[in-house]
């Protein structure tokens, strides 16, 4: 790989699927995509807007990724508030925002999973955080995007444990299942008739066989695979002196200590 | 002659008792009762079986959760964001020591404007083929009887106490919230008990406002009631001291974090 790190790659990635003039919708704790939407909108989308869960705010405009400083973003230059009860029932259905979200688990067909990992439901091994909007957006969104910082068979799983967010399924009435996902390998889409995941390309350095080692499904796999095309040097000087000098999109790809440390520096340097 | 919703920190923490639904206010790391929490806990006697109910919860409901004096919880997210998951809840809900009541952003936002308009119940298409309505065996699905589709009929939520912070507050208990509005203004409308800690408390807020005190019980001066989470615009989350929250859980000394502040 040359001068550019994982953690760009896929904020570039993140930031090609966005179209100028569209509305995206921020999560909590998704600092990839926050960067990913910010350099769309100072490369080739400057008439993106953003709806924000912190302040579940409406703003069309940009201030650099932050930690302790994250309101700035999203309050201090909204353009309204609407709330979660408005926003949720009235102003996010009505607007139809493109949206990444981070799986726990996702199976071949894009359904996904933000409940709990491995036992039961009551007893879980791992009980995460919950689904936010996950069981409401992706029934009847057109727009659902997802990013997997680090791709494993913990997250690529033959069988859910369960279904919180609902992909290519039979059950659907209304709205489309995922349309596209980015990990640290690769991009994949979504067969149109049989709605299973497809590799679009590879990231530069990762083979075809990792790829599949590390996913617990048959990818489709089209042939020849194109490599995902790299970073250029206008969007890594955005990424990194405008964007997110701090760094803290990277936070999503580590864990443990290294992650603390990180948290720590970039905590201290906002002071 | 005005009457003044001033009250003690003191009053207001007895007005939760046990067996309660207790609404925290604010958003997961911003604009958090952290302070009215703290001050529960510290008392000689603490409340029992509290079901906790709040959109997104963060740190003082995870100590809420580690002390047990919250049984059952209500809510769609339960972590620290950025800062990873709440080290009290994920283990005691991977212990299965926790009830969990699962909802979405969409479920708590329905049932609350069930609850605001007098009925038993909101439909949406939330949930629909997901299996949300397996592990929430309560809530029915019903037919529009206009268009004959099937929707989810996501019950009303109420709940006995409401806990909000805010930037200021008046005698009436009128309040500034800072742009952040999350789901207070509704917590306070269907709250049989609503206890505002404000930073600052004046005789009488200048329009516009964005909570009305009408239906706020008791208002409470406490200034830093929010930290370590923010008060946006007033003081940033603190990550220090969210980190070092989070080390004492792991290391087992979450009673003498609550202790010692």
């Amino acid at each position: 790989m040359s001068d550019f790190t994982i953690d760009e790659l896929i904020c570039t990635c993140i930031s090609r699927q966005i179209v100028d003039g569209e509305l995206v919708a921020q999560g909590i704790a998704t600092p990839l995509v926050a960067a990913g939407y910010l350099l769309a909108k100072l490369t080739h989308a400057p008439n993106l807007s953003f709806v924000s869960a912190i302040g579940q705010a409406l703003s069309d405009t940009f201030a650099p990724i932050g930690i302790a400083t994250i309101e700035e973003l999203w309050l201090g230059q909204g353009l309204m508030s609407f709330g979660f009860v408005h926003g949720a029932c009235d102003f996010l259905p009505r607007f139809g925002p493109k949206e990444f979200f981070r799986p726990g688990q996702v199976d071949r067909y894009g359904n996904f999973n933000n409940l709990f990992m491995g036992g039961s439901y009551t007893r879980p091994r791992l009980r995460l955080p919950g689904s936010g909007g996950i069981a409401d957006v992706t029934v009847f969104e057109d727009k659902v995007y997802l990013y997997v910082p680090r791709h494993g068979r913990h997250t690529f799983v033959e069988q859910l444990d369960i279904r919180s967010g609902l992909g290519h399924h039979p059950a659907r009435t209304t709205g489309h299942g995922p349309r596209y996902l980015v990990s640290d390998l690769g991009q994949f889409d979504f067969a149109p008739e049989s709605g299973r995941m497809r590799l679009l390309s590879l990231h530069p350095g990762v083979t075809l066989e990792r790829v599949q080692a590390k996913t617990g499904f048959p990818l489709i796999i089209p042939s020849p695979i194109p490599p995902t095309p790299e970073p250029t040097a206008e969007e890594l000087h955005y990424l990194r002196q405008v964007i997110d000098p701090l760094g803290v999109r990277t936070l999503e790809l580590l864990g443990g200590a290294a992650r603390k440390n990180k948290l720590l520096e970039i905590l201290q340097k906002e002071h | 002659m005005p009457v003044t919703k001033i009250i003690p920190l003191s009053t207001a923490l007895g007005w939760v008792q046990d067996d309660q639904t207790v609404a925290l206010g604010g958003m997961t790391l911003y604009r958090r009762p952290v302070g009215f929490v703290r001050a529960l806990l510290q008392q000689k006697t603490r409340p029992q079986n509290l079901t906790l109910l709040t959109f997104t919860a963060g740190l003082e409901s995870d100590m809420l959760v580690g002390t047990g004096v919250v049984t059952c919880t209500r809510t769609c997210y339960f972590g620290l964001e950025i800062f990873g998951l709440a080290p009290m809840f994920t283990a005691a809900a991977s212990n299965g020591q926790i009830n969990i009541i699962e909802e979405s952003e969409f479920s708590l936002a329905a049932g609350l404007r069930a609850k605001m308009g007098g009925v038993g119940f909101m439909p949406g298409r939330a949930w629909l083929g997901t299996e949300m309505l397996t592990i929430r065996p309560d809530v029915k699905t019903m037919t529009d009887p206009y268009t004959g589709e099937t929707v989810v009929a996501f019950p009303a939520i109420g709940c006995d106490v409401a806990v909000i912070h805010v930037l200021k507050a008046d005698k009436q208990g009128n309040a500034i919230l800072g742009g952040n509005p999350t789901i207070d203004v509704e917590l306070s409308l269907v709250a049989q008990t609503v206890i505002l800690t404000a930073e600052e408390v004046v005789d009488k807020l200048p329009s516009p406002i964005d909570l009305p005190g009408l239906t706020v019980s008791g208002v409470v001066h406490l200034p830093q009631g929010a930290w370590p989470t923010s008060c946006y615009p007033l003081y940033p989350l603190d990550g220090e001291e969210i980190l070092r929250y989070i080390a004492a859980c792991h290391a087992g000394e979450l009673e003498t974090y609550i202790k010692d502040g």
